[in-house]
């Protein structure tokens, strides 16, 4: 195509490009100093290791230490509370995008709540206040205890130890709800990009409510949804890090710890943060992958 | 208003009732768009009537109102015995008895061509997979599409997928069949299969009202022909006789600029 766009695309750098530059070459100079003496610090990556897996004597082999349990809790409860998140979206998605007053003001209710409120102050209140009433109505503290070790090794590596299963349950209702909100309206999002005709149809067959979200509504909007709430899974990986405010031995909180033992803040933030892209990345890479599908599926 | 209808078997004892009943329906819009101002027609057993008349005079909106699909503000409607009415086993009802047929086929694009059919079938009329799948055989087979139950709706021509619509608003063995500018949006050298279809049918003896711009086929196969504008039935009678010499001075000026 010729025009004035055309033209400009096939040069090397803009303007633009070489303010950047500019201004990258200018927080070179000013951080340099600060850098050269950082080059002072001595590093110590050994005790990334050490941290990260250790070695049993009981079994003679090499058992996954603080951090790689804290990378391991980190996904669990991403699961756990992507689950959550996912059945919440979908039942508020679908009241959301029904023509009724009352389930629109409840949806509606529910996701300004939990979007306009900071997550961490969502944490502490879920923690000390439902948390407990959560744990107290599932009976969980009793079951706790009366749970025979083999219940309570399938447990831990499903959830968490028996003793933290409280803990966890509130943090995963948190984030549940929190991202919840969010997945609300990706699913109303996806249901309302269906087009009309296609419930004129459903109902003009007979089919019922239900059965015209089941069989022609929802595997449609799924196509919308699904790229969007696997981007979602990827906050609820990001966002996981803030219940560490209330002792949930993931990969964030056990940074905290393994820095008060070690001091040694540079690496252990560095490993950390790269475990969290890590995680990510792998997630988006996931998705990018799904996305292509569909639309393959779509262009059909 | 009562016009022969030629069509052959007469067993049907109640053949005198008309099917269709609507008086004196009103349905105005959100916008205060008066779409129905006040229509009332019956309408016979194994009878076609069609629809004309410029577009926005509220021919789609009669039809919608017919099977539910838009709720008349006050006037009485009353399908096959049936009221349309706010009770939702009597709308359920009507809408099993009355198939509909859209501009934009509206064929669920997720589904094969014969799922498509298959499924009011089975959630609806609760036959199993097999007989389901036997039936829509059957109907694929009358709209020429047999070989074509596993396609997908976008492997299809736009007269295709047509084809395939009729043959799902079949599925339920409607008593009416409501056609709401079934050819609008075809491409011209599609318009004719989708037509045979729908004189088939009419053939057959299924009661049909037909919202069309297809002015030959209308006279062709209609019974009768109403003329609406403005949200009122100008003109009601014999297609042949409306077409041909109609009464009302706005038909006239209205067939003299599509015909």
């Amino acid at each position: 195509m010729i025009g004035p766009y055309a033209s400009h695309q096939r040069r090397f750098f803009s303007p633009l490009d070489v303010v950047l530059l500019a201004l990258l070459a200018a927080m070179v100079v000013w951080l340099g100093p600060g850098l050269i003496r950082a080059g002072e610090y001595r590093w110590n990556w050994s005790v990334i290791w050490r941290y990260m897996v250790r070695y049993d004597p009981v079994s003679d082999r090499m058992r996954p230490n603080v951090l790689l349990n804290g990378f391991f809790t980190t996904i669990r409860l991403s699961i756990w509370s992507g689950v959550v998140a996912m059945i919440i979206g979908l039942v508020m998605g679908v009241l959301a995008s029904r023509r009724r007053l009352l389930a629109r003001l409840v949806t509606r209710t529910y996701v300004e709540f939990a979007r306009n409120t900071p997550p961490l102050v969502l944490v502490f209140l879920f923690y000390y206040f439902l948390g407990q009433q959560i744990t107290a109505i599932l009976g969980l503290e009793q079951w706790v205890a009366a749970m025979d070790p083999r219940t309570a090794r399938i447990v831990t590596i499903l959830a968490a130890p028996p003793r933290q299963l409280p803990a966890f349950v509130s943090a995963v209702a948190t984030l549940g709800i929190f991202e919840g909100a969010y997945l609300t309206e990706i699913v109303r999002a996806g249901i309302q990009s269906v087009p009309k005709g296609q419930w004129e149809a459903g109902y003009a067959l007979g089919l019922s409510s239900r059965d015209r979200y089941r069989f022609v509504v929802l595997p449609q909007a799924w196509r919308v949804v699904l790229p969007a709430a696997v981007g979602q899974f990827i906050s609820i990986i990001k966002d996981s890090s803030i219940v560490a405010v209330i002792s949930i031995p993931e990969l964030t909180f056990q940074g905290l710890e393994v820095m008060a033992a070690t001091y040694r803040t540079f690496e252990i933030w560095i490993t950390i943060a790269l475990m969290y892209f890590l995680l990510s990345s792998i997630c988006s890479w996931g998705a990018r992958g799904i996305e292509r599908r569909l639309a393959r599926h779509v262009a059909r | 208003m009562s016009t022969t209808i030629d069509k052959d078997d007469k067993d049907d004892k109640d053949d005198k009732e008309p099917i269709i009943h609507v008086r004196n329906v009103v349905k105005t819009f959100g916008n205060g768009v008066r779409a129905l101002d006040g229509v009332s027609i019956d309408i016979g057993r194994r009878e076609v009537v069609v629809v004309v008349g410029p577009s926005g005079s509220g021919k789609s909106t009669f039809l919608r109102c017919l099977n539910g699909l838009e709720t008349a503000d006050s006037g009485e409607i009353v399908i096959d015995g049936i009221p349309l009415d706010h009770n939702r086993k009597n709308r359920l009802e009507i809408r099993k008895e009355a198939g509909m047929v859209f501009q934009q086929f509206n064929l669920f694009p997720h589904m094969t061509v014969g799922r498509n059919i298959d499924l009011a079938q089975i959630r609806v009329r609760g036959a199993s997979t097999e007989e389901a799948r036997r039936n829509t055989c059957e109907l694929l087979t009358k709209v020429g599409l047999e070989d074509r139950v596993d396609a997908y709706p976008a492997q299809l021509s736009g007269g295709q997928q047509q084809r395939v619509a009729i043959a799902r608003a079949l599925a339920l063995r409607p008593r009416v069949m409501l056609f709401d500018e079934a050819t609008s949006a075809l491409d011209p050298e599609m318009i004719g299969e989708v037509l045979d279809v729908m004189r088939d049918l009419a053939r057959e003896g299924m009661t049909m009202v037909v919202v069309t711009h297809e002015m030959g086929f209308a006279r062709e196969v209609g019974d009768r022909a109403v003329f609406i504008d403005e949200g009122r039935f100008i003109e009601i009678g014999p297609a042949a006789e409306v077409f041909d010499n109609a009464k009302e001075e706005r038909t006239r000026e209205f067939l003299s600029k599509v015909l």
